[in-house]
């Protein structure tokens, strides 16, 4: 017993020698960073993690909203002072609206430079499934997606093309992912909008030689001509931009819906060049879950907030022809946060799960786009500017138009993409004041008509150049 | 009865061997010092087994021949032995030991005389907590220790009081203290639950049963909290439950109390005519003509409204069940507890169920093994609200509701309220909310001493809390409706292996020494599942729904291993030293950071023990220590260091798999870690009248872990990284003053104070800085600023109303009066810190009557109540919400003292913007509670049958009472909506703490 009970004190020590190599835990939900080019599915999935990030409301749904409270189609009825800052053109650096815009756009930038510059380096044989084609297929998705955003970001961050024909200041252009090393090399200055869209269009004809006419729900070549369509129009330049919109249109892959049940849950329809798809389960929130305010505030209560509604200007558009089914089918009555009763967009119908998916780019556009620039080139590529618009007012069931001109053409864009962000750039770019009546700050090339440089970015980098007025 | 009768049968045998072997009959009486007879003293004829008892009356008879001797015993008495000689008649006056009354205090890993400790600790003892009825344990500990700050965040049930151990240790890593529950760290629980608003989690202390605590120990320096290496910088918290005593009869403690509880304090909103009179005689003056309620759209006047306020207040009414079982054998002794608690709250919807069990059992297996076991588990269900900022929370809808808007229509049906400000009563009703928690927290031990001086402490134990939150929201408040259930397992097990040896050689040097191993692991499972379209309200869970939605499904391991070792060294009681350290190694530092060592000194002198103080002959005992010493802090996540991709809905896209960028690898990563310095003096004097003590402590935070910003264009957001410095100095003072001392009176007093300064020593280089260069950590509402305090609240200056104008007027950064200030108008206008808080506690005893207040205060620090942007003033969010009564008073005609300015002022608008405004001082003195008791005598209690021990009735009353400034009026000074350490006394709307009554008895028998 002596023996025993004097052993016992020691066997503490067989403890102290076991636990010592239990401290290496690996983590069970998240995949390690040295290990995610290590086999095709992981380079697939990081391919898939930048589509889904795009699925930000960040990037696909707040703009689109932010730029409807600055423009002419929404009214702003709402509590959150970020936004009345945005609708009443007092936009501040410290606005925690535009913040995530900026935020999340180089997040997505970040992951696909990691595609573009990493993956070229993984030698196909020591991953099995990976081949020189899809890789290079894997890189030109990267850069349609990073176009993309940049010029999301250029168009809301700096001043249009017409401001200074393109030598005003646009935004940083970084091509490197961030991999924990030195910050200098990501503290990069402004460049001009001309750099900018110069850097997307080279983005986008990689993507247009590369990608495929038909590549299910994910890029695909059509839609890379397809928003170099809508470059080359936000940059006056007619002849391409009627050119690209014509070789989408005739290319086969889409046609105009015959009706307008593509917005909701329908991402397969032919009217969808690049449609944002978000399923019940893998919506536009990210964990912080403010991301999808716009499906809360273009819907009324209960469900949404009803910040949102139709403004009276749009409304009186579409009252003054009778029958226009993308007001009949496309607006329902209700009363907004304020308690007024007025109309609300069904574009975004999904309020339970914020699941509307966002519409990027589709058919109509490139009808509007090739109208638009056949009219301003006096030319008729593909067809004439008044078919084209003829063939988007008989579907909405509207009689024909016997002439157009460019108020007509501007008219029918409007009715035809309210509440899908594009009004903003489209008074910009054709030099009219953002608010019927508006004065000076509401004006093309007003201080406030863009954002400013958030203040995450300014505080951080020495090198940028914050855009003009009081921030 | 019972006791009487054995007696009379022993005194009936050893009159029999009296007989027989012709002995003497002794017999006398026992007193204490003081000539009070004791009961119950052992009587034994020495080096025999003949035995006996004093009586009640302290009467003893015992057989014993000329010569014997008699060896008297009795706990805290000195041991009397006497021979017994030619009297028949000894009569015995015992004398205290003062040795056995010496306590013994609980510290990390092990025990120590009180006198004899040389760390900083704050002690709460049994007969401090005993009589003082509270809901969860942290309440035991407010006000009663210095250098402990306790502010509960909310008086919705089971919110999370913000525990501070002097001040704020930390930026990002979190500041609450560790708590250890008979030996087992608990988890944290801050982040297994859904976010109500205010980030302010739920109570972990809210698993421990209040009335099982026997005593609480907060280890405060370094010396006290380096054993603790990784996890002690916050300081500790040691929560020791009751425990049974050895061959001591078996005691039953009923406690049965009904509680009823209301808010203390609201603020006075306008009534539906008010505020219709308000906005339409507001609109007159702005449109120049008479502008009516029916035009504005709110209804005639008397067309009724909703008392949004009132309706969801209500008087909760609480039952609290407790049984206490405790006793000992020669050999085993064990305590049992039982707990029931069904509570209601003040606000509607808000209710909580808790059932508690505890088995605490020693037993000394033989003379070298003693084996033991502690085991309690809760289970609680709490119907959760909304607490703040969230339009969920019955305080805040109701504050901002208008008044105008009806809850029910001429039948009775919930009516929507037509904005996205709900129908709360119709939210709460109709919605559900409740969590369920199981929690087991225990561990089982054995202690081997295989030669006197050394023993061997083996135990293990666990911490299993499981969790569920059920959320099912109504069709009518959520088209589609909308189920959400989450699953969490938070699961620890650890094992603490001591081996501690303690000697006394050549009479004077005492030595103890400690060598102990700590390993714990813990995993946390969490699944959070949503499910949306619901065909009727009555299918109530996911699986009804159309479209289930995995939201979280994931697991967080982590692994803690440490060897640590102490010494402690005395000379004669009156020179000690101790030094500890420890090595810690955890999962979650990075790989090339992986160990830190910890280690402390610290030295005492007990002065009272030297001849030229105890010449004096004032001090009953005096002492000084110092103590220096390194603690860290390990709240820094999972897996902080690598570098990762994220997968699941954030990074998968149209139904295919993706991961994500998440966090850029940081392999250095390691523990926050503090130095403290700490100086103090004990003291007793005046025979044991008064007791002072001090202490200083200076503690610098060096590798604070901060969110290196990063670029922007890195997409990445921050980096974790140990780069801050911060710096808390302080002093604490106690007083405990016994003021009238008679044999039916007594007054004491005990009272204390802490200041704590705080002072951010550096930020990253890269942070923000101000115009002065300096660097910062902006927000909202406050600015942390290198060189100042972490906390300062930095706000445009508001004025007041010109009464000559009727313009609102602010300061801009320069002094100047301006009526259109701008963000760089901000300076720095108060701070959430107070200069010095502490608490004091009056016991009052008159025979058998006991009254005792419990006062807590704060002086100097101001709170931040957000949500008057919206609750002053007449446009917020459109002019829709209802206004505080004081709004009325608006500018009309020159000369007015006006809180609102002129409606046709161009700052009529601008006037509820983010300013000192909102800025309120927030010093308070709270009666926090009074509890009033009486104790039946034991005249009484033999009149009813002699069958209970003791029976007191009492009612206690918390909050009853607060003293605080008039700006204050209808705001609670002791609330926070938020735990983070960056947003102290910041407040939307919280909910105020309860002001509430209970009555009840404690029958022991």
């Amino acid at each position: 017993m002596k023996t025993i009970k004097t052993i016992l004190p020691f066997l503490a020590i067989f403890f102290a020698v076991s636990c010592e190599d239990r401290l290496e835990v690996v983590p069970e939900d998240n995949v390690a960073s040295n290990t995610v080019f290590g086999s095709f599915a992981t380079i697939n999935g990081a391919v898939v993690g930048i589509y889904s990030k795009n699925q930000s409301g960040d990037l696909n749904g707040n703009p689109q909203l932010m730029s409807d409270f600055m423009s002419d189609n929404v009214n702003f009825v709402g509590s959150f002072p970020s936004l009345q800052e945005i609708d009443q053109f007092e936009t501040l650096a410290t606005n925690v609206s535009i913040d995530n815009i900026w935020l999340d756009g180089y997040e997505l930038i970040g992951a696909a430079n990691n595609i573009i510059e990493n993956l070229p380096e993984v030698s196909v044989d020591d991953v099995t499934g990976l081949t020189e084609a899809n890789k290079a297929v894997f890189v030109a998705e990267a850069k349609f997606l990073r176009a993309l955003t940049n010029f999301q970001l250029v168009n809301l961050f700096a001043q249009p093309f017409q401001f200074e024909n393109g030598s005003n200041l646009g935004i940083p252009i970084v091509t490197q992912p961030f991999e924990g090393g030195d910050i200098s090399e990501f503290q990069l200055e402004r460049s001009s909008v001309n750099e900018v869209h110069a850097f997307i269009e080279e983005d986008l004809l990689d993507a247009i030689a590369t990608l495929p006419a038909d590549n299910g729900n994910r890029a695909e070549s059509g839609a890379a001509i397809a928003l170099l369509a809508r470059l080359h129009l936000y940059r006056e330049q007619w002849a391409q931009a009627a050119d690209l919109a014509n070789q989408v249109i005739n290319s086969g892959e889409y046609t105009l819906a015959g009706d307008y049940d593509f917005y909701d849950d329908n991402p397969n329809s032919s009217e969808h060049i690049f449609v944002v798809i978000n399923t019940p389960t893998d919506g536009p929130q990210e964990t912080t879950g403010t991301d999808e305010v716009y499906t809360n505030f273009y819907n009324p209560a209960p469900g949404g907030r009803g910040d949102a509604p139709f403004s009276q200007e749009l409304i009186d558009a579409f009252a003054a022809e009778a029958g226009d089914r993308r007001f009949d089918e496309l607006a329902q009555p209700a009363t907004d946060a304020g308690g007024n009763d007025t109309f609300f967009t069904t574009k975004y119908p999904d309020i339970v799960n914020n699941a509307s998916d966002g519409m990027a780019l589709r058919i109509t556009e490139m009808y509007l786009i090739r109208a638009e620039a056949n009219l301003r080139n006096g030319s008729s590529v593909g067809d004439t500017p008044l078919n084209d618009i003829n063939l988007l007012r008989n579907r909405a069931g509207l009689s024909n138009l016997t002439t157009v001109d460019l108020d007509a053409i501007l008219l029918e864009r409007r009715k035809e993409l309210c509440f899908e962000g594009h009004r903003r750039m489209d008074l910009l770019r054709n030099n009219q004041n953002l608010r019927p009546d508006g004065g000076a700050d509401s004006a093309p090339g007003a201080n406030k008509v863009i954002f400013p440089i958030v203040e995450d970015e300014t505080t951080n980098n020495p090198n940028i150049t914050q855009n003009p007025g009081s921030f | 009865m019972k006791n009487r009768t054995h007696w009379l049968c022993m005194l009936f045998l050893i009159g029999f061997f009296s007989v027989a072997a012709q002995q003497n009959t002794v017999s006398g009486i026992v007193t204490d010092f003081e000539g009070v007879p004791l009961p119950g003293v052992n009587i034994l004829v020495k080096g025999t087994i003949t035995g006996t008892q004093s009586d009640f009356d302290g009467n003893y008879v015992i057989e014993a021949n000329s010569g014997d001797i008699l060896v008297f015993s009795y706990l805290g008495q000195k041991t009397v032995e006497i021979a017994v000689g030619a009297s028949n008649t000894l009569n015995i006056t015992m004398e205290q030991d003062a040795q056995a009354l010496e306590e013994v205090v609980v510290i990390g890993y092990g025990n120590q005389e009180e006198r004899k400790i040389i760390q900083n600790v704050g002690i709460v003892k049994e007969e401090a907590i005993e009589n003082l009825q509270v809901v969860s344990a942290d309440q035991l500990l407010q006000g009663q220790s210095a250098g402990t700050q306790i502010v509960n965040a909310s008086g919705v049930l089971g919110s999370a009081a913000v525990i501070r151990i002097r001040g704020v240790n930390s930026i990002n890593s979190g500041s609450q203290p560790l708590i250890v529950i008979d030996g087992v760290p608990i988890t944290d629980t801050a982040g297994n639950t859904l976010n109500r608003g205010g980030n302010t989690g739920i109570n972990p202390l809210s698993y421990v049963n209040p009335n099982d605590i026997a005593s609480l120990t907060v280890l405060k320096d370094a010396g006290a909290t380096s054993i603790y290496g990784s996890r002690g910088a916050n300081g500790v918290i040691l929560i020791t439950t009751k425990r049974g005593r050895k061959n001591s009869p078996t005691t039953v403690t009923l406690d049965v109390n009904t509680q009823y509880s209301e808010s203390t304090d609201v603020p006075d909103i306008l009534t539906a005519d008010e505020f219709r009179e308000f906005k339409s005689e507001v609109a007159t003056l702005q449109n120049g003509t008479l502008t009516t309620p029916e035009d504005l759209g709110l209804g005639a006047i008397g067309s009724g409204g909703t008392d949004w306020l009132g309706g969801v207040q209500r008087t909760g009414i609480s039952q609290n069940y407790n049984l206490g079982i405790r006793g000992g054998s020669e050999k085993t002794s064990f305590f049992i507890g039982l707990d029931f608690q069904d509570t209601e709250g003040f606000i509607i919807g808000n209710d909580q169920q808790r059932a508690g069990a505890r088995i605490n059992i020693d037993t000394d297996i033989n003379d070298w093994l003693k084996a033991g076991m502690n085991l309690g588990i809760t289970n609680n269900r709490l119907n959760r609200i909304g607490i703040e900022n969230n339009i969920n929370a019955p305080f805040t809808t109701a504050f901002l509701q208008s008044p105008v808007v009806r809850a029910f229509d001429d039948e009775g049906n919930f009516l929507q309220s037509g904005s996205f400000i709900p129908n709360i009563f119709a939210r709460v009703a109709l919605n559900t909310d409740e969590l369920k928690t199981f929690r087991v927290i225990g561990n089982a031990f054995t202690e081997v001493t295989p030669v006197k001086g050394l023993t061997w402490r083996s135990e293990f134990g666990i911490d299993k809390l499981s969790l569920e939150e059920f959320i099912r929201n109504a069709e009518f408040n959520t088209p589609g409706g909308f189920a959400q259930q989450i699953f969490i397992n938070e699961d620890r097990w650890l094992t603490n292996q001591t081996l501690n040896y303690s000697d006394t050689f050549s009479e004077d040097h005492s030595l103890t020494l400690l060598l102990g191993l700590n390993y714990e692991e813990t995993l946390r499972t969490r699944s959070n599942v949503s499910s949306t379209g619901f065909l009727t309200d009555d299918l109530r869970n996911l699986g009804s729904g159309s479209t289930p939605t995995v939201l979280n499904a994931d697991r967080n391991p982590s692994r803690l291993f440490g060897l640590f070792s102490r010494a402690t060294y005395d000379y004669k009681g009156k020179y000690l030293v101790e030094g500890s350290i420890r090595r810690d190694g955890s999962s979650r530092f990075g790989a090339n950071n992986r160990f830190g060592y910890f280690w402390s000194a610290a030295a005492g002198w007990v002065l009272s023990e030297e001849s030229f103080i105890r010449n004096l002959d004032f001090f009953d005992f005096l002492s000084i220590r110092a103590s220096l010493g390194t603690v860290g802090n390990d709240r820094l996540g999972t897996f902080p260091s690598l570098g990762l991709f994220n997968a699941g809905p954030i990074a998968d896209y149209n139904g295919e798999s993706g991961v994500i960028p998440n966090q850029p690898e940081n392999p250095d990563l390691k523990w926050e870690e503090s130095r403290t310095f700490d100086i103090g003096l004990k003291s007793t004097f005046l025979n044991g009248r008064i007791t002072f003590n001090t202490s200083y402590f200076n503690k610098t935070t060096s590798d604070l872990l901060l969110n290196q910003v990063l670029p922007p264009q890195t997409g990445f957001t921050s980096i974790s990284r140990n780069i801050g410095e911060m710096e808390n100095s302080g002093w604490e003072f106690e007083l405990n003053t016994v003021n009238i001392q008679t044999k039916n009176f007594s007054w004491r007093t005990n009272f204390n104070l802490t200041t704590i300064d705080n002072k951010v020593l550096r930020l990253n280089e890269d942070a923000a800085t101000d115009e002065q260069g300096r660097r910062i950590i902006d927000g909202p509402i406050q600015r942390a600023i290198e060189g100042e305090s972490l906390n300062n609240f930095f706000l445009i200056r508001y004025v007041g109303i010109n009464s000559q104008t009727g313009d609102a007027e602010w300061l801009d950064a320069n002094g100047n009066i301006t009526n259109d200030p701008g963000s760089t108008d901000r300076v720095v206008t108060g701070s959430p810190l107070p200069d010095f808080s502490g608490g004091m506690t009056n016991t009052i005893q008159y025979k058998d009557f006991d009254l005792s207040f419990l006062m807590n205060y704060s002086y100097g620090n101001d709170v931040v109540i957000d949500g008057l942007r919206f609750a002053d003033g007449n446009d917020a969010i459109g002019g829709i919400v209802n206004v505080r009564r004081q709004n009325l008073n608006f500018w009309r005609q020159p000369g007015d003292n006006a809180f609102l300015p002129s409606p046709t002022s161009d700052t009529f608008d601008l006037f509820n913007q983010r300013s000192s405004q909102q800025q309120l001082d927030a010093s308070y003195l709270r009666l926090k509670n009074v509890t009033f008791g009486y104790s039946l005598p034991e005249s009484a209690l033999d009149r009813i049958g002699g069958f209970f021990k003791s029976v007191r009735l009492y009612a206690t009353a918390t909050n009853l009472f607060t003293l605080k400034a008039d700006e204050m009026d209808g705001i609670d000074p002791e609330v926070t909506d938020d735990i983070d350490p960056l947003f102290q006394g910041e407040s939307f709307f919280t909910a105020p703490q309860a002001q509430s009554y209970s009555f009840g008895a404690r029958l022991q028998f």
